[in-house]
């Protein structure tokens, strides 16, 4: 075996110059990998290179150079001062802003409690309200100010359904939910109606995982409902906890 | 023992008696340091701009380059690796990619001819340098003077064209080995001359760079 077949001398030299296809680069890593030999000389190929500018006639940077360095420089630093302003900033307004956000949960559970107690649903529903396992916010996608909570029971299985906002459908149309899978058939999971002020308080089953489910929507369907949507989505979710 | 280098080797071997070691001027950089740039800046600066300025041929973009050099040495001095080479030579490397990076758009046969107008112009425009430096350009030239001219044609074609060894090859009309071979036999000449100035005497303390 040849001494350039064993190391590939001549490539060594081209990859120290940077003037090698990339295959060929990496051939050369690859040998360097396990070639102190070849790692020794190409470091030395390599420090002649750097020495190469040396060989060229001196030309003087022109002097508005370092000042412009400089002034890249500093800018550089602001964003970090900037972060550091933030960050000060973050810190007088954090309490409040967190008070703020505990008043507007408690606000929020507030109101959920009153569309509860708007219906009469028995002590299951009121247990499911207060400790649902998922909640899911539905919002208006085709009707704007329509809104939706999905209680889902901890055994995920079985859940409550409160709406608003919704117009009143006469009787031979209906109002169905559905679990969107991804490359999956699309389940129900009920059908309901309306009151005269637009909401809703109905039972529904969960019939798949919601951890499998890409999108919940609700649509307007022939009444008492399909097997597949086929109205435009009126409430959708995309995210749950 | 005392160093007999010439100052700008001693300078290019990161072991200046005048000033911080390279390395020093570095972790200053990594420290957020300016000075430590604003060191490396008056060390290496004319020689960026005088590599920018063979590779590009246009001061303008020269100067770009000579800028997105320290401002990167700015913001990656970090991925320095001692292992892989001195702070010059990795800025050198970091001013060349950058360059040729700037000609990699334009066909090579534009680049060819744009750099020999501009050598014409570089030479009747250029400076005097510092009576420091002035030994080591003169080895250095003088080593690269003393390459064949078909072992210095390749070389320039690598280092300041950019250009793979296929398009040296496909450029002169010769075998892609012949162009191979005499790249390794113009750096191994170079090594010859070059290493032993580099790297002898070797006094210089270990931990600096």
């Amino acid at each position: 075996m040849t001494e350039e077949r064993e190391h590939p001398i001549d490539d060594l030299a081209a990859y120290s110059l940077g003037s090698l296809e990339a295959p060929e680069a990496r051939h050369v890593e690859r040998h360097l990998a396990t070639c102190t030999a070849c790692g020794t000389l190409l470091r030395q190929y390599q420090t002649v290179v750097g020495t190469l500018p040396l060989g060229l006639d001196p030309v003087g940077p022109p002097p508005e150079a370092w000042p412009a360095i400089r002034r890249n420089v500093q800018e550089r630093r602001h964003p970090t001062h900037g972060r550091i302003k933030l960050l000060a900033g973050w810190r007088r307004v954090m309490w409040p802003a967190i008070s703020a956000l505990a008043a507007s949960l408690l606000i929020w559970n507030i109101v959920l409690q009153l569309e509860l107690t708007r219906r009469p649903p028995g002590p299951e529903v009121e247990a499911l309200a207060r400790r649902p396992g998922r909640l899911v916010i539905l919002t208006g996608t085709g009707t704007p100010g329509a809104s939706g909570r999905l209680l889902v029971a901890i055994d995920g299985h079985h859940g409550h359904l409160a709406v608003a906002g919704l117009k009143q459908l006469p009787s031979h149309r209906t109002y169905q939910l559905w679990f969107i899978r991804p490359g999956l058939p699309t389940v129900t999971g009920g059908s309901f109606a309306v009151d005269a002020h637009g909401r809703a308080w109905a039972t529904i089953t969960v019939p798949v995982p919601l951890d499998d489910t890409r999108e919940i929507e609700i649509t307007e369907e022939p009444s008492p409902g399909t097997i597949a949507p086929t109205g435009k989505p009126l409430l959708a979710a995309k995210a749950w906890r | 023992m005392p160093d007999s280098r010439p100052r700008q080797m001693r300078a290019w071997a990161n072991d200046n008696p005048t000033g911080p070691a390279d390395i020093d001027l570095l972790r200053q950089v990594q420290l957020g340091d300016e000075s430590g740039l604003e060191g490396l800046y008056a060390r290496y600066g004319g020689l960026i701009f005088t590599l920018a300025l063979r590779i590009v041929g246009d001061p303008e973009l020269a100067r770009e380059v000579l800028q997105d050099t320290f401002l990167r040495c700015w913001d990656r001095a970090d991925t320095y690796d001692a292992e892989r080479g001195r702070v010059a030579g990795w800025l050198m490397s970091i001013a060349r990619h950058r360059a040729i990076d700037l000609l990699r758009g334009r066909p090579h046969q534009a680049r060819l001819r744009e750099q020999k107008e501009l050598t014409a112009v570089v030479s009747a425009t250029i400076p005097s340098g510092g009576a420091e430096s002035f030994t080591m350009r003169q080895t250095v030239a003088s080593a690269l003077r003393g390459l064949p001219a078909p072992q210095r044609q390749v070389i320039e074609l690598a280092y300041y064209s950019g250009l793979t060894q296929t398009e040296i090859a496909s450029e002169l009309g010769l075998p892609l080995g012949t162009v191979k071979s005499r790249t390794r036999e113009a750096l191994e000449r170079l090594r010859t001359v070059l290493w032993p100035v580099i790297e002898q005497p070797q006094e210089a303390p270990k931990d600096r760079d």
